[in-house]
């Protein structure tokens, strides 16, 4: 090869041609997807976060919780997301079009948290998920930082952790979620994709009709 | 060891094959290759720092600042922009400068493009502390650094471009198609990806879409360049024969170029992006490994011995093979359920990004570095060492990361098996990967002090003589 501009040129066609066909393709597919006007319920899905689930949101973005948590179920026979109740189908690009930034997440270093409050029977509440951010577990770090240990001045408060163990705080002091705990906690019990879009229903295929 | 003589061709310049190049890049030089090997173990110390977190919840648990997701943020920052950003630069910058016959031009801009590109990336460090990363793998740089970082590129780039259109030859070698394909690319995609994330976001699921573009394409497009171009000039220069089979490397790199991108779905399969992303980053993969055997065959005397710098572009190239066969294979749907969100996906990427890059810059600074310097390495025994750890870490670390990532594959998709005992299941392997993780900083560690002792010797020899 000598010639320099014909390199240069290259060049930009490597760059330009795959980012139009695969970003600016999906972007054309995907990026003005409305919500699901369901006429049976007369409701709008997905639902709208409530405003400390947006905060929480911001919260879990800037402590990275994306590292070790996706928020993406997948197909019923493909993996076992469903089985283990992650969620009961898998995620669709419409439950993410109100998200300002979908944390879709690449490891499972802990579980999917896709469909956290939805979960039956087992989702957590609100004081499970304090406990387990104050305490931690065998792969999941403790995120004491979001919570005060403080003097316990006239009653106590009704939100401080019911804590046993090495975790129990000291006489005369209790532990409080502070507002950012507060906010976290409230997004990951709004994070809910029970609805079924028409779009994430598996396709069945009938006996003799996808095979000759 | 076989190969643990080390020739008079490589760790020992001969002072006659100093040229003006560099005694006009000197300094920017030094300062980029050394501020690449500081990041490469600040890098290390992080990550280690993540793993007591996981092995020991406890651990640093009221520093914000400390906490794991920021800190492997920071860690892979370090990395990709500190290290491989910074050696990348060295060793491309100095090689166009040699092709091109002349001294590097506008060596200040250098020095000017260096010192921001590292400042604004520590400041892009402690914005990550303070909780501004961006979650999108590999491009978890705050906003609002991206624009400096990318200016301080384009001035780090100057020298090269000039010396690239001021070649006094017409011919191209294949290093030089890399280099200037990397020393272009990289503002191009940073640039798309910090308007379509950052500044304009697109909606839901497509920023995923770009995020999974701007990954691949880091690596295709930029990493895997530069680290190319140094290889294909250092393995010709010390066998002082041409490549075999060097017909076919223009084929292998328009591949890497042009394909590269079109593997922007691979981490995303079945997510809930549009099903022919995956579909067309999963054909593209296995395409990919036309270029990986290419790039095998052009580069395979290095496999013959011959000096520190070619045991490591060996290692180097092997890794690189092995890990687009494996990126192939596993991008398959049916391999994929398993392996994909799992320590096996880690375990890839420290095979690509230390076994194939890394390696290969190690390669190209231990020719690059007494040429620049006018000395020989100070220290053969240092050498040797960093060559035995990075051995053993890498094969230690990537194959208890491996094996870790297929347990933990296992264990997710049975939903008999708690998912709290998943954890238990892989820590052991994670141990294992700490230490291999360890003797890796431990030989990075040798490296830097080798390249310490010769900067101190220049030093003080020019001090003294003037």
């Amino acid at each position: 090869m000598k010639n320099g501009l014909m390199l240069f040129l290259g060049l930009l066609a490597a760059m330009v041609i795959p980012w139009s066909a695969i970003v600016l393709g999906s972007a054309g597919e995907l990026g003005h997807q409305a919500p699901y006007y369901d006429e049976t319920d007369g409701v709008t899905y997905p639902l709208r976060q409530p405003g400390t689930a947006t905060r929480g949101e911001l919260v879990y973005r800037g402590l990275n919780c994306a590292t070790c948590h996706t928020q993406q179920v997948r197909r019923e026979e493909y993996g076992a997301d469903v089985a283990r109740g992650w969620g009961e189908r898998q995620s669709v690009a419409r439950d993410y079009v109100y998200r300002a930034n979908p944390e879709l997440g690449a490891f499972r270093i802990g579980p999917d948290l896709a469909n956290l409050g939805g979960r039956k029977p087992t989702a957590p509440d609100t004081e499970d998920l304090y406990r387990l951010l104050y305490e931690g577990s065998g792969g999941m770090p403790s995120y004491a930082f979001l919570f005060d240990d403080r003097k316990i001045v006239g009653q106590r408060s009704d939100e401080a952790l019911q804590l046993t163990g090495r975790h129990e705080a000291k006489p005369g002091y209790e532990i409080v979620p502070t507002a950012a705990a507060r906010s976290l906690a409230a997004y990951l019990l709004s994070l809910n994709s029970t609805y079924a879009y028409p779009e994430a229903k598996p396709v069945v295929i009938k006996a003799g009709e996808g095979s000759k | 060891m076989t190969h643990a003589s080390t020739s008079p061709a490589d760790s020992a310049a001969p002072a006659a094959d100093v040229t003006a190049v560099e005694s006009a890049g000197r300094l920017p030089l030094l300062l980029l290759t050394g501020s690449a090997v500081a990041w490469l173990i600040l890098s290390a110390l992080l990550t280690l720092v993540g793993v007591l977190e996981l092995v020991q919840p406890s651990f640093l648990s009221g520093c914000a600042f400390l906490s794991y997701g920021r800190v492997e943020a920071m860690a892979e920052s370090a990395f990709i922009y500190g290290w491989v950003g910074n050696a990348g630069l060295a060793v491309v910058l100095w090689m166009l400068g040699r092709l091109s016959g002349e001294p590097l031009r506008a060596p200040n801009w250098m020095v000017g493009g260096a010192s921001f590109w590292n400042f604004s990336l520590l400041c892009g460090l402690i914005g990550m502390g303070s909780g501004y990363a961006t979650a999108v793998p590999f491009f978890q740089l705050p906003a609002f650094i991206v624009p400096i970082m990318l200016i301080s590129y384009c001035a780090m780039a100057v020298p090269g471009v000039l010396a690239w259109i001021g070649r006094r030859r017409d011919l191209m070698f294949a290093s030089q198609w890399y280099a200037v394909a990397a020393l272009f690319l990289f503002p191009w995609i940073v640039a798309a990806a910090y308007v379509m994330l950052d500044k304009v976001p697109v909606q839901g699921v497509v920023q995923a879409v770009v995020g999974g573009w701007y990954a691949q394409s880091l690596w295709a497009l930029w990493m895997a360049p530069m680290a190319l171009a140094g290889a294909y000039y250092v393995v010709p220069r010390v066998t002082g024969r041409t490549l075999p089979a060097y017909d076919s490397a223009l084929l292998g790199f328009w591949l890497l170029l042009v394909i590269g991108g079109f593997t922007a779905g691979r981490h995303l399969i079945n997510g809930p992006v549009p099903a022919w992303v995956s579909s067309i980053a999963i054909v593209s993969t296995f395409l990919l490994i036309v270029h990986y055997v290419i790039v095998a065959l052009n580069l395979r005397p290095s496999f013959g011995g011959g000096g520190t710098a070619l045991k490591f572009i060996a290692l180097g190239v092997f890794a690189y093979l092995i890990e687009g066969f494996v990126d192939a294979i596993t991008s398959v749907r049916g391999v994929a359920v398993a392996t994909q969100f799992t320590y096996f996906d880690l375990a890839q990427t420290e095979l690509a990004l230390y076994g194939g890059i890394t390696l290969l810059l190690f390669g190209s600074i231990y020719f690059a570095v007494p040429r620049i310097t006018g000395r020989p390495w100070p220290s053969a025994g240092l050498i040797r060492g960093h060559w035995a750890l990075s051995v053993l870490g890498l094969i230690v670390s990537v194959g208890c990361l491996a094996l870790a990532g297929l347990k933990q594959g296992a264990d997710l998709n049975h939903a008999s098996v708690a998912f709290a005992s998943i954890f238990d299941d892989v820590h052991v392997w994670l141990v294992g990967a700490t230490v291999g993780g360890m003797l890796l900083l431990l030989g990075n560690l040798l490296l830097a002090l080798n390249l310490a002792c010769s900067v101190k010797t220049m030093v003080c020899e020019e001090l003294f003589s003037s």
